[in-house]
């Protein structure tokens, strides 16, 4: 390796080493569970992370197949603006009762989608269709756009409409509308 | 200051906490709460306190989002429900701000050190509350425009949210403050019918031939039954003798008939070739226009709106919604007219050849018609499943044909086949779907025309043989006019959807024609044709979205005629802000000058002509070397073609094709490699001359040794010029008079090379780690 001494005497291959430390890590699939993991609700709302000699005031659990595999692979993050993956939680349901709820509640409000559970009317205006609907959370009316990709299939008979503003509601199962539910569906089916 | 209204019981409470009114320097709702529930509130600012106001979700209230009512927290005026309010001291808040979640977001701040969930909320409010964070931001750290400017908040955009006057609907789409539910039908109707206007003349041909065409369709039962039957046929003397024929020629009457006869058959041929050539005359001229008018206001768009809308199948929809609209004023608006005219004109003729025949008739038409608006609606639903399955098989045909690269390589060929079998089957059960039910429409019509004609038959034959009330003439006569019946039937069971459908195309049509762009040229633009070219950033703040920002308060200064480098890891934001310098976008805060005057009130023409930029998107058009290398600039002569394609070191690879810089290249040309693309884009910008040249990874596609040889062109380039150069290569930068390195839309290193490598920062980690990567390959 020539001509790289001439650096003011910095010491590289320290340095390449950090970086190739860094890479590796980045690279490294952890796995977090119920041994090596401590998770805690923290008082202004959060989950604090201890993990061997690390802690974490407040850590970010991000879902990384939220549609189809909503209890495995959730990646737990970094609360800061760069949210750096510290490590996996393989399944749920392996942690403890308690961890795995307080985790479940953080993404509950992350992936907050309303179920419709029944369908009041669906007018379709212009280039807009207005939704009259009734969720899980109490019923709803809002608008979507037709022109662009506002309902998305996620399989044959699940489906997810997002509002103008990106507000998403879901329908797990188009084939528990009643028929006549379904009809004023048909436009997007 | 704030569009926010609160409850009585609101403002009582936040009265009791000494929040009055006229404190209140930012404010908006909130809809949730941490329990993902569904629960009004408000979060309230003064120059003092943060108020967040909650109540308990309440199960029967109807939650509405954008585009329904303004009633969103306006009708809660009454309402009477426990509010609960809390209150935040600023002194001891700390990094307020929203968290984006999936699909509604956290409000979250730091209260005496301890991250806190302050209060959530949906997109609906996203909006506001970044105003209330940003004015936060503003109260802490006041700008170095002054602390008055806190107050403010950012500029509210006044195009955003605002409802219609008229019904209380928000406007679903900010750019085009039209409110659908308002907007007059027929208001589109005038507007569309302004595109005929120019074609005047040939609409008046057209309408007569279209008149003339009924008006012999009429006469024709008459002359066929009536006058053949009742009285050439009859031999009735009295009506020879009314042409001037001597009784007993019936012969020579009879000619006379079939030959009128044939006249008015072949007068009708004609008209119909006339009425043909015309309308296909008119259509094709109005949907040129149409698409013209259509494609000048796309070219004006802001490039944000290409990047929220699906290009492709806008594009498409329009330009097949200019057909569907003009289809109906040429076919449907003469017709509406015509069939009308028969209708009335059949019946009344019925009438005056026997009422009981004819009552008999009038009582059939309103279940005939009856039959057709009810069916209607379901073929209208087939049409429209038929429509998405056609774009669904259309965009995988361009998905695939964009990616066929990436499908052969991975033999993924049998495959995308199978999903293309899927979807193409799709589209032939929505195409089958409509042609059987079309054809039982069809059948079920003819049914019934077919009973109505052997009734009427039936009650003819009678009245003439039993009552001997008619004769034969009238009976024929008379089915005729029946007959005559089935085209208006037809038409006028259709024409309310035919009508509607035309109009929703007018209307989409109208929504591209009305987008406001959302870079608008300012009303007084400063002119600037030769800038010296110095360059201010003062807290630039710019995100694509609401919430989540790119750059962030960025302040920077570019000397005249120095050369900028930017560094830093992809997704910094260091094409964001050459964006905002071309002005592809304006910053939401924060001022860019050019000489010291605002890029935004800079006249489009010289902005353009004087900032050129280099993208790491190329684009060649179709057309010749040449043709591109001069885009801007089409008068240049062959040595400046020249001399910038040797600059941009292209020359060498250009006189290698056949047909040198009259080659063919773009989408239907030769197939240029990434680095010749480059190049060429890079003589374009040397052939434009600019006084600002922005290079954004100009040189990320073409080999060390090119690299060096634009190099050197630049550098000679450069003089004089205020250059930005964007690369992830640092020797690129390595004339670069001043750096800066953004990471995470901030400038975390600035200064000249010796300055950063001194700070041993990210600048000097990426130096070391390439010094290191060219060592290695030596």
């Amino acid at each position: 390796m020539p001509g790289k001494k001439d650096m003011s005497g910095f010491d590289d291959d320290f340095n390449l080493e950090q970086m190739e430390k860094e890479t590796e890590e980045m690279l490294k699939m952890r796995y977090l569970d119920k041994n090596n993991a401590v998770f805690e609700a923290t008082e202004g709302g959060f989950v604090s992370l201890k993990t061997g000699d690390e802690e974490y005031s407040r850590v970010q659990v991000v879902r990384m197949f939220p549609f189809t595999d909503p209890d495995h692979f959730i990646s737990i993050r970094t609360s800061d603006e760069i949210s750096k993956e510290i490590g996996i939680i393989k399944n749920i349901k392996d942690l403890p009762k308690e961890t795995a709820k307080l985790l479940e509640n953080q993404m509950n409000l992350r992936y907050f989608t309303p179920v419709i559970t029944k369908i009041n009317n669906i007018k379709d205006e212009y280039g807009y269709a207005y939704f009259d609907v009734v969720t899980d959370r109490g019923a709803c009316r809002f608008t979507i756009n037709m022109g662009g990709s506002s309902v998305v299939h996620l399989s044959d008979t699940r489906i997810l409409i997002s509002d103008v503003d990106e507000n998403r509601f879901e329908i797990p199962d188009i084939m528990k509308l009643s028929a006549n539910e379904r009809k004023k569906l048909d436009l997007f089916l | 200051m704030s569009k926010c209204k609160f409850p009585k019981a609101v403002r009582a409470l936040l009265s009791e906490n000494k929040i009055e009114e006229q404190d209140i320097l930012a404010a908006s709702g909130t809809d949730m709460n941490t329990e993902c529930e569904y629960a009004d509130g408000f979060v309230v600012l003064t120059s003092k306190k943060l108020a967040v106001v909650t109540s308990a979700p309440d199960k029967n209230e109807v939650h509405s989002f954008k585009g329904y009512q303004s009633r969103i927290k306006e009708e809660l005026e009454e309402i009477d429900r426990p509010w609960a309010c809390r209150i935040y001291e600023l002194d001891r808040l700390d990094k307020l701000h929203a968290e984006a979640l999936v699909a509604c977001s956290v409000l979250v701040a730091d209260v005496d050190g301890t991250a806190l969930r302050l209060t959530v909320f949906s997109n609906l409010y996203k909006r506001d509350i970044h105003n209330v964070v940003r004015t936060v931001d503003r109260l802490k750290n006041p700008s170095p425009m002054g602390v008055e400017e806190a107050g403010k908040g950012p500029e509210r955009d006044k195009k955003d949210d605002e409802y219609c006057p008229v019904c209380g609907m928000m406007y679903p789409d900010k750019t085009r403050k039209v409110c659908p539910r308002c907007m007059d039908r027929k208001s589109i109707f005038r507007r569309v019918l302004g595109y005929f206007k120019p074609y005047i003349g040939k609409i008046i041909v057209m309408l007569l031939a279209c008149f003339a065409t009924a008006g012999l369709n009429l006469v024709w039962p008459y002359l066929n039954g009536k006058i053949l039957y009742d009285q050439v046929l009859e031999k009735n003397n009295e009506f020879l003798a009314r042409f001037g024929i001597e009784d007993g020629r019936f012969v020579t009457g009879l000619l006379l008939v079939v030959l009128t006869m044939l006249m008015a058959r072949i007068t009708i041929a004609i008209l119909y070739v006339i009425h043909s050539i015309f309308t296909a005359r008119i259509v094709t001229c109005v949907v040129r226009d149409m698409k013209k008018s259509i494609f000048e206001q796309m070219g004006k768009l802001s490039i944000s709106f290409f990047r929220s809308k699906q290009t492709g199948s806008l594009m498409t929809r329009v330009m097949s919604d200019a057909e569907r609209i003009t289809g109906f004023f040429i076919d449907g608006v003469p017709n509406t007219i015509i069939n009308s005219l028969t209708l009335i004109v059949s019946l009344v003729m019925m009438f005056s050849l026997n009422w009981q025949m004819a009552s008999f008739v009038i009582f059939v038409i309103p279940a005939v018609m009856y039959i057709g608006l009810k069916l209607r609606p379901k073929i209208w639903t087939m049409f429209g499943r038929r429509h998405r399955a056609e774009r669904s098989v259309n965009s995988q045909v361009n998905d695939n044909l964009t990616g066929a690269r990436v499908v052969k390589a991975f033999g993924q060929e049998s495959r995308e086949t199978e999903r293309f079998d899927k979807n193409n089957n799709r589209l032939r059960t929505a195409e089958m779907g409509i042609v059987v039910t079309q054809n039982k429409v069809r059948g079920a019509y003819s049914v019934i025309y077919e009973v109505l004609n052997i009734c009427v038959y039936i009650v003819g034959v009678y009245m003439i043989l039993v009552k001997h009330e008619i004769e034969l003439g009238t009976l024929i006569t008379f089915t005729g006019y029946v007959g005559q019946l089935q085209g208006p039937i037809n038409f006028f069971s259709r024409i309310f959807h035919w009508w509607a459908d035309s109009m929703n195309s007018a209307q989409r049509m109208f929504e591209i024609i009305d987008s406001i762009p959302e870079i608008q040229e300012a009303e007084n633009p400063v002119s600037m044709p030769s800038p010296k070219g110095k360059i201010e950033l003062q807290n630039v703040s710019f995100g694509y979205e609401v919430n989540r920002p790119v750059l962030k308060e960025l302040n920077l200064e570019i000397k005249e005629g120095s050369m900028l480098g930017i560094v830093g890891r992809s997704g910094a934001g260091k094409t964001t802000l050459v964006n905002l310098i071309s002005r592809m976008y304006d910053p939401q805060e924060g001022k860019i000058l050019i000489d010291g005057v605002d890029v935004k009130d800079i006249a489009f023409k010289d902005l353009r002509r004087n900032v050129a930029m280099v993208s790491q998107e190329t684009y060649i058009f179709m057309g010749t070397v040449e043709e591109n290398i001069a885009y801007a600039n089409p008068d240049a002569s062959h040595e400046d073609v020249i001399r910038a394609a040797k600059l941009a070191s292209a020359h060498e690879f250009i006189m290698r094709m056949p047909d040198g810089y009259n080659t063919r290249i773009g989408s239907s040309g030769r197939e240029l490699s990434g680095g010749e693309k480059q190049r060429i884009s890079i003589a374009r910008a040397i052939l434009s001359n600019p006084r600002i040249l922005i290079l954004d990874e100009a040189t990320a596609s073409v080999d060390t040794e090119t690299e060096r040889a634009i190099q050197r062109s630049i550098s000679y380039l450069v003089k004089g010029r205020t250059t930005i150069s964007i690369a992830h290569r640092l020797s690129t930068l390595k004339d670069a008079d001043y750096l800066v390195v953004i990471d995470n839309g901030r400038i975390t290193e600035r200064g000249t090379h010796k300055e950063l490598e001194e700070q041993r920062g990210t600048y000097f980690k990426l130096m070391e780690l390439q010094r290191k990567a060219l060592a290695l390959k030596e």
